[in-house]
């Protein structure tokens, strides 16, 4: 990637000025509460990635940033300004649609020159400001291209430059890799990252995809029917999930359902279907004796094929394998009841090699998280 | 379906082809003909007939008539139809059902009483036969296949084009102009064409609205009334290629752009 | 559009000072046009009811109002208006349909032969429309559909004149027939019930091809794999699963048909004679003479127009219903 045009796209970092505030954001579409109660402050510069299933109100929290949906309840504002009331074309907002909505009578050129064309710039300047910016997204070879003569990847970039010309507050993007094929999508997150970086804008991303959310957000906010389920780090979302939900849509992790047994500085341990497993619990834990959900991923698991020397470790039999290439999951039973099964990782050869009848599992105790409801 | 049926369908079409064709090719053939005389057997063959009808000033004058009348009303029957069809097509209201049969109504009626009606509309009107009364009433009988066409292309428009517009700047005015009426292209030709040819052929509309100026059909019409001529024959060899050449362009016109989009 | 003269006078002022800036990007930016758009699109209300003003008014106005004048017309004892008189409401014209033969007759002959007519160009043209549609190669199917639309975007008149050629006493048919030795003199087709007939079905075809066309191209040729696999024969697979799958294209190319045959003028002044006399002569007749005949000939268009929309919404309403019941 060539070096980030000059124009007013000098990297700006300051995370600490919001430029975003959603303020007791409500949308209801007739009886269905599509986003409720919202309040969100975002800092200038940030990657922030809105995720969840469809319906869960992401979609629509960016077309409410966008002007193409006015909150029932509350305020938009981006840079100390109230657009509440404001239609797209008075926003200082553009857009990165699903699919791409390129107009598809115009050469690729004149589609990214659109928004500069329509702020009333002079020939001279759309030139030079869409030349930049088509060298720096290497558009340049394309430029007397229409949007049929291009492919997936291609499309997706000058929708990408034609949002960033404006050179607006705020860059929204929905779904933007949908499209695309899954090998194309890697490489297209890592790009999208660095032009993000380069360029310091804000970028609001929304997804359904776990994987895009976590390869390039600074932050993740999971939205599940309406509301913020959890709002942090991709680490956070990911070794910390503060819900049930959080747990099971972002990644694969075993579900432990059991009761408080006890706590000690920092620690708790948890009655499992009679097995004693020991997590970190860095808040207050609730009485001894009261149901607890904690999460422990996969990964987070060690299968031995012998007992360790020390720490609780668990002894166990494999009741299924399945290979998956450079790793193999395993379910393990460890202990008497039938629900009493963890789902771990192994590398594929030391799978190979493990006693099916007789392992013994250990975990990282500070990955073993307690969920809050 | 077996052989034969299949057979004896691919008979039935050549043979409905021959049905629609002969009578025209006839037509054509018959003002060649080198005699005043319409009727087989053709003797002698002729250019005299279509020579002359391009000489004629009042058949040219009348040519150049149904031709105003026909580019006149097919741009207001666009432009009426457009909005017609940006008003319907988009958005959902209270009665929207009543307004597209409204807009279709035209298209319903049959020639002769829509051809009444609007006779006794432009008297009320005040508007005297002539030019204008059979410029608005072929309007008035183009605007819903405008508005048809119109609707199904706006259909295919996805959403998010104007919303990209509108997000760069443009308000709706501008979005329209930029975005929708360029996607809007391929059927406007199409429906454009399609409104010439219905308005140069239309005869029964034309005719209760007229003046003592007539079309080019009713013109035939009046000639044929007091019998058949080689002249007749020329002119309407003469519409036939015109139209015929107008239509396949539009078709082919219409399928690129279709394509392009 | 309606505010057009506004919006170009800020262009233009605009431009003075713009220089190598876009048409849309000075009048967007142009203080005139804010201002006036700030007005015209303040709120959702306002924006929707600009668009749908002249939409509105347009089919209110000149596709309704003529009808609704004809009605009006029709109940007026004299018209158009002689001066110093005031016409008195009357239903003496719509009566005057019932009084005479002369009137009542070229009604049903019309109704008549619509119903005959749509009758055999469906039967005509099903064949055409199944063959297009089910064995012609797909990418071909455009072409071969071209070809059939070549003669429909030629007027009524040129093709009713080719008819007149074709069939005349000194015409094709009449030439043929002499010359194959089946006749000494030629048969007069013309001027009666079946030349007017090949006519309009000459002149209505493609209006029943089409929806035709369209009903069948649909039907997946899966269905008739799969009846033909549980055992059903040619004449059952149509008659079980082709004829009800394109019922909806019967049904409107046979309301189009019958709506529109109803209607030629020149035609049946052209091709038939005194005794084939449709009721759009009849009507058009009442408006050839000068004089006080409008609301005569208003209340006989007004009678016809009723017949044949009725017509047509209790046949659509018939297949619709029948239609639905096959499917359960």
């Amino acid at each position: 990637m060539s070096a980030a045009p000059d124009i007013d796209m000098s990297p700006n970092t300051d995370s600490g000025r919001a430029i975003v505030h959603l303020d007791g954001v409500t949308k209801r579409f007739g009886a269905v509460t599509a986003v409720d109660a919202l309040d969100m402050r975002i800092g200038a510069g940030e990657f922030i990635t809105f995720l969840g299933p469809s319906g869960c109100g992401k979609s629509t929290t960016l077309r409410m940033l966008g002007g193409f949906e006015t909150p029932t309840q509350g305020r938009v504002v981006i840079d100390g300004e109230d657009v509440t009331p404001l239609p797209p074309n008075r926003r200082d907002v553009n857009m990165v649609f699903q699919d791409y909505a390129l107009f598809p009578h115009m050469s690729v050129a004149r589609n990214i020159a659109f928004g500069l064309e329509l702020k009333g710039r002079t020939r001279a300047e759309i030139a030079r400001q869409s030349d930049d910016l088509m060298d720096f997204l290497q558009l340049s070879a394309l430029r007397d291209r229409m949007p049929d003569q291009l492919s997936g990847g291609q499309r997706q970039r000058v929708a990408l430059a034609r949002a960033l010309a404006p050179d607006p507050k705020l860059l929204l993007l929905d779904e933007p890799l949908g499209a695309l094929d899954a090998k194309l999508r890697g490489q297209v997150q890592v790009e999208l990252k660095q032009i993000q970086k380069r360029t310091g804008k804000t970028f609001f991303f929304v997804t359904h995809d776990q994987e895009e959310a976590l390869t390039m957000s600074d932050r993740i906010v999971v939205m599940n029917a309406g509301r913020v389920e959890q709002d942090g780090t991709p680490e956070d979302l990911y070794f910390r999930p503060r819900s049930r939900f959080v747990a099971e849509f972002i990644g694969e992790t075993n579900l432990i359902e059991g009761r408080v047994k006890g706590a000690e500085n920092g620690s708790v341990v948890i009655d499992w279907n009679g097995l004693d497993l020991r997590g970190a619990a860095p808040g207050a834990v609730p009485a001894a004796g009261s149901p607890i959900t904690a999460s422990l991923r996969l990964e987070s698991l060690v299968c031995h094929p012998a007992a360790p020397a020390e720490g609780d470790a668990l002894p166990g039999r494999v009741v299924s394998k399945l290979f998956k290439g450079s790793r193999t999951t395993l379910d393990i039973r460890v202990g008497d009841h039938d629900g009493a099964v963890l789902r771990a990782y192994m590398d594929a050869g030391a799978a190979e090699r493990i006693a099916e009848d007789r392992v013994w599992v250990t975990w990282d105790i500070s990955r073993l998280a307690v969920l809050q409801d | 379906m077996t052989r034969h049926t299949r057979i004896l369908m691919s008979v039935i079409y050549w043979a409905f082809i021959v049905y629609l064709f002969v009578p025209l090719v006839l037509m054509v053939m018959m003002g060649f003909k080198d005699s005043k005389f319409i009727g087989f057997p053709i003797r002698g063959w002729t250019l005299e007939w279509y020579t002359g009808i391009f000489q004629d000033a009042e058949i040219l004058g009348v040519f150049g008539y149904s031709m105003a009348i026909a580019i006149a009303s097919t741009v207001l029957s666009l432009s009426i139809g457009t909005w017609v069809a940006c008003f319907l097509g988009p958005h959902k209201f209270r009665g929207k059902l009543i307004v597209f049969a409204l807009t279709c109504l035209p298209a319903v009626v049959p020639g002769i009483i829509s051809a009444i009606s609007l006779r006794i509309f432009a008297r009320g009107l005040e508007i005297e036969p002539g030019m204008l009364a059979i410029i608005l009433g072929h309007t008035v009988h183009n605007v819903p296949f405008v508005a048809l066409v119109v609707m199904a292309r706006l259909s295919t428009l996805p959403p998010s084009h104007i919303e990209a517009a509108r997000d760069l700047g443009a308000d709706a005015i501008v979005a329209f102009f930029r975005v929708t009426l360029p996607y809007l292209v391929p059927a406007l030709v199409g429906a454009g064409v399609f409104c010439m040819l219905l308005s140069f052929d239309d005869f029964v509309r034309s005719f209760f609205l007229g003046s003592y100026e007539p079309t080019l059909p009713v013109l035939i019409f009046a000639m044929l009334r007091s019998g058949m001529s080689p002249e007749i024959n020329a002119i309407s060899a003469v519409v036939l290629v015109l139209t015929a050449i107008l239509g396949l362009w539009a078709e082919r016109s219409m399928r690129r752009l279709n394509k392009g989009s | 559009m309606a505010q057009s003269d506004s919006k170009l006078a800020g262009v233009e002022r605009a431009g003075a000072s713009g220089n190598g800036r876009s048409f849309w990007g000075r009048l967007l930016t142009s203080d005139l046009y804010q201002a006036v758009s700030a007005v015209l699109f303040k709120t959702q209300r306002r924006r929707f009811w600009l668009l749908a003003s002249f939409p509105l008014f347009w089919v209110v106005f000149a596709h309704l109002g003529p009808i609704l004048r004809m009605f009006w017309i029709s109940f007026l004892d004299s018209y158009p208006p002689t001066a110093g008189t005031v016409p008195q409401l009357t239903l003496a014209n719509w009566g005057k349909f019932f009084e005479d033969a002369i009137f009542v007759m070229p009604y049903f002959r019309t109704l008549g032969f619509a119903f005959v007519l749509t009758l055999s160009t469906l039967i005509l043209t099903y064949p055409v429309a199944y063959f297009l549609a089910k064995h012609v190669r797909r990418n071909r199917q455009m072409l071969f559909l071209l070809i059939l639309l070549i003669p429909f975007w030629v007027g009524e008149i040129v093709r009713t004149y080719a008819i007149m050629i074709l069939l005349g006493n000194n015409g094709a048919v009449n030439l043929i027939l002499k010359f194959l030795g089946l006749i000494d003199r030629p048969i007069p087709f013309m001027y009666t019930s079946f030349s007017l007939g090949i006519g309009i079905i000459y002149l209505t075809s493609l209006y029943m091809l089409l929806p035709l066309y369209s009903a069948l191209e649909k039907i997946p040729n899966t269905y008739l794999e799969a009846a033909a696999d549980l055992g059903a024969g040619s004449w059952t697979r149509f008659w079980r699963v082709t004829l009800p799958l394109s019922k909806e294209g019967i049904a409107s190319g046979c309301t189009l048909v019958f709506l529109i045959s109803t209607g030629y003028y020149a035609t049946p002044v052209l091709l038939g004679g005194p005794s084939t006399t449709v009721f759009a002569e009849t009507i058009a007749g009442f408006f050839h003479v000068a004089g006080d005949q409008w609301p005569v000939g208003a209340a006989f268009a007004s009678i016809m127009l009723i017949t044949t929309l009725t017509a047509a919404a209790i046949f659509l309403k018939i297949m619709g219903r029948s239609g639905k019941g096959m499917m359960e």
